[in-house]
C-alpha cells in the first residue's frame, strides 16, 4: 500500500531535479532573503547587543531559521487548482489510489527535494558565514525536529482547505495570497513574536499560525521551559487534528460534487 | 453474464443558467438561477467479454456523461450499473484497477519525465506483479516500437509517441476493459493504422473488452464489430456495423461524364442529385434499380466517357442519422 505512495514521493523528486535554473535560483533566493532579513534587524539593532531583552544573535537565528523552515515548508499550492480546472482530477480518480494520500505524498515529494537540495546547502552556509547558533541542547534538538514535522502537518493542513476550495472557486489566487500573508505575518516566520503587540500575541495563540513556525523555532533556541514542550507539540498536535478534519469534511464534499456535477 | 451491464440509466446535470450582459451577470453571481438538463436519458446495454464497441453520437449526445459513470467517476441520477458484476461508483478503487482510460486529448504521462517512469510508477500503483509487468512491456515497446523513445521526457515526443506511451500506459495492469476516447485525434493516417492494428492485437490476443467514443468512423469501422449510436441522451442505435450499412447504405453515387450534355435525363430509382454541364451525379436505390442496369442503360443510349461508382461511406450514413435525414426507429417515423 503505502509503497506506491513513496514511488509517487519519488518521482516528484526526481521532476524536480528536472528544472535545474529554478533549484539554483531557489538555493539562491533563500541566501539572499536571510542576507537581507539580517541586514535589516542590524539595522534595528544598531550595534546594541539586546533589544527589548532579546539577544541579537537569538535574532538573527530565529531569522535564519525561520528563511530555512519556510524554503522547506514551500509547497505546491496550485497542484490541485491546475487538476481541477483542467480536468485531470478524473484522471487521478480512475486510479486505484486515495486522491489525498496522493497529493499528500506529491507534497512530501517536493518535501524531499527542498530538504536535501536546498535546505541542507543553505543551512551550512548559514552555519559558517551568518553565525547560525546550534540548538540549545541535543534534547531541544529531538524536540525540535519532531516540531518542525508537526509544524509541517499543520501548514499543510491550513494549505489542504484552500486548495479545497478550488473545486467551487476554480481560482484560488486571491485566497492563497491572503492565507500566505496571514502565515507570513501571524506565524512568527517573518518577525519573531516577541516583538508583536502582546494583543496581538494573545491573538496568534488562539490561531494555529503559532503553530507553523514560532513554536519549533522556539523550541530550538530553548526559550520553551522544558516543563512546556510536551504542551506545545500537543498544541500542534490539536491544529493538526483539527483542521484535518475541516479539509476532510471539504474534500468529501468536493468529491460529492465531482461525482454529482462531474466536476 | 454480460462484462459491462447499463439498465434505465439517467443522469440529470443541474446547470447554473448564466444571463446576458453585464448586468446579467452580476445577477448571476448574486441569484444563480439552475435548470436541470438530462444528459442521459435512459440507456440500457449490456456488453460481453472480448467485446469491441463503438460509441459514437453527435457532441453533446452523452458520450462522455456514459463512459464517466461505467468508469465511476460519476454518480449516476437513477438506473443501475455493473462492470464485471461491481457497481463503479461504490467500488470505484476496484473496479479502476480492473480498466485502463486511454483519453486522446489528455495525458496521464508525466511530462517531465522519461516514459519509463510513468511505467515504473504505474508497476507500484496498480501493484503488477514483475513478471507480468516485464512481459507487457517487451510486448508494448515491440509493437508499439516504444523502445525508440523509452528514455526521453514526455515533453519532447511527438503526439504520435505520445498517445502510443499513453495506450501502453493504460494497459500495463492487464486491464479487463479499456475505454478510448478519440485515441487517434489528431494522428497521421499511419499512426492511426498502427494504433488500431495495435488495438485489435491486444483484443485477440488477451480478450480485452473495449469500448471507443470516437468521431472518426474509420476508428470505429477497423476496429469493432458493434456500434452503438446515442443522441440527445437516449440509444437510437445498437446493432452490428454491417447491419447499419446494409439497412441504410443501400444505395450508391454513380457519377458519370457524358460525351455532350443531356437534359431531362430519368431513371426509374435513380436520383439526379448533382449537374455541372457534361457530369452529372445519380444517387441510385438498389431496392428499385440494380447499378448494372442503369450502366447499361446508360451506355447504350448515350455516349458516355467515363463513369465512377461510389459505395456510401459509413460517414455518410453517421452523418445522415445525426442530421435526422435517417429514421432508425420505425415506429416514430
Amino acid at each position: 500500500m503505502i509503497r506506491m505512495y513513496v514511488e509517487i514521493a519519488k518521482k516528484v523528486f526526481q521532476n524536480n531535479i528536472v528544472y535545474r535554473l529554478d533549484y539554483f535560483a531557489g538555493l539562491i533566493n533563500a541566501l539572499i532573503v536571510i542576507l537581507v532579513n539580517i541586514s535589516i534587524w542590524k539595522a534595528i539593532y544598531e550595534e546594541e547587543e539586546v533589544l527589548g531583552g532579546i539577544q541579537f544573535r537569538y535574532v538573527i537565528t530565529y531569522l535564519i531559521l525561520g528563511v530555512l523552515l519556510q524554503t522547506i515548508f514551500m509547497m505546491d499550492e496550485y497542484l490541485i487548482e491546475g487538476k481541477v480546472n483542467s480536468g485531470l482530477v478524473s484522471m487521478d480518480l480512475l486510479k486505484p489510489m486515495n486522491f489525498k494520500a496522493y497529493i499528500l505524498s506529491h507534497n512530501i515529494g517536493v518535501l524531499m527535494f527542498r530538504l536535501i537540495m536546498q535546505f541542507t546547502p543553505a543551512l551550512i552556509v548559514s552555519m559558517f558565514a551568518f553565525g547560525l547558533l546550534p540548538p540549545f541542547s541535543l534534547l531541544y534538538m529531538f524536540y525540535f525536529i519532531v516540531s518542525v514535522v508537526l509544524g509541517y502537518l499543520v501548514l499543510y493542513n491550513l494549505n489542504f482547505i484552500i486548495w479545497m476550495t478550488s473545486f467551487w472557486f476554480y481560482k484560488t489566487f486571491s485566497l492563497v495570497t491572503i492565507k500566505d500573508a496571514a502565515v507570513t505575518i501571524l506565524s512568527g516566520a517573518l518577525i519573531p513574536i516577541w516583538f508583536l503587540p502582546e494583543k496581538l500575541v494573545n491573538f496568534i495563540e488562539l490561531t494555529p499560525f503559532g503553530s507553523i513556525y514560532y513554536i519549533p523555532i522556539s523550541i530550538y533556541l530553548g526559550q520553551v521551559p522544558p516543563n512546556d514542550i510536551i504542551l506545545s507539540l500537543i498544541k500542534q498536535a490539536f491544529w493538526i487534528v483539527t483542521l484535518f478534519l475541516l479539509g476532510h469534511i471539504l474534500w468529501k464534499s468536493a468529491a460529492k460534487k465531482l461525482v454529482v456535477q462531474g466536476g | 453474464m454480460a462484462f459491462i451491464k447499463s439498465e434505465n440509466l439517467v443522469k440529470e446535470y443541474k446547470i447554473n443558467v448564466k444571463k446576458k450582459g453585464l448586468l446579467g451577470a452580476i445577477n448571476s453571481l448574486l441569484i444563480p438561477e439552475y435548470k436541470i438538463k438530462k444528459a442521459v436519458d435512459n440507456i440500457s446495454f449490456s456488453i460481453e467479454k472480448g467485446e469491441m464497441v463503438g460509441f459514437i453520437g453527435p457532441n453533446g449526445a452523452g458520450k462522455s456523461t456514459t463512459v464517466k459513470m461505467l468508469t465511476g467517476i460519476l454518480v449516476p441520477s437513477s438506473g443501475e450499473i455493473s462492470i464485471g458484476g461491481l457497481s463503479p461508483y461504490k467500488n470505484r478503487k476496484a473496479v479502476a484497477s480492473k480498466i485502463g482510460v486511454v483519453f486522446g486529448q489528455r495525458t496521464q504521462l508525466w511530462w517531465d519525465l522519461p516514459v519509463i517512469d510513468t511505467f515504473d510508477l504505474l508497476k507500484f500503483i496498480y501493484k503488477i506483479p514483475d513478471k507480468e509487468y516485464k512481459k507487457n512491456l517487451d510486448m508494448f515497446s515491440e509493437l508499439l516500437e516504444i523502445h525508440k523513445f523509452m528514455n526521453q521526457p514526455v515533453r519532447q515526443l511527438s503526439l504520435g509517441q505520445r498517445m502510443r506511451a499513453d495506450i501502453a500506459a493504460s494497459m500495463l495492469h492487464n486491464p479487463e476493459m479499456v475505454f478510448f476516447d478519440e485515441p487517434t485525434i489528431g494522428l497521421d493516417v499511419v499512426a492511426k493504422e498502427r494504433i488500431r492494428e495495435f488495438i485489435k492485437y491486444i483484443n485477440a490476443e488477451k480478450g480485452t473488452t473495449m469500448l471507443f467514443t470516437t468521431h472518426d468512423m474509420q476508428d470505429i469501422e477497423k476496429t469493432c464489430n458493434r456500434m452503438i449510436i446515442i443522441d440527445n441522451g437516449t440509444i437510437i442505435y445498437d446493432g452490428s456495423i454491417h447491419e447499419i450499412k446494409h439497412r441504410f447504405g443501400n444505395y450508391r453515387i454513380v457519377e458519370v461524364e457524358f460525351q455532350k450534355e443531356y437534359k431531362n435525363l430519368s431513371f426509374a430509382g435513380v436520383k439526379l442529385i448533382n449537374s455541372d454541364g457534361n457530369r452529372k451525379k445519380f444517387k441510385v436505390d438498389q431496392t428499385l434499380m440494380q447499378v448494372t442496369n442503369l450502366i447499361n442503360e446508360l451506355t447504350q443510349k448515350y455516349e458516355v466517357q467515363d463513369i465512377t461508382i461510389q459505395e456510401p461511406e459509413i460517414e455518410q450514413i453517421i452523418r445522415d442519422i445525426y442530421q435526422g435525414g435517417i429514421c432508425l426507429d420505425k415506429n416514430v417515423c
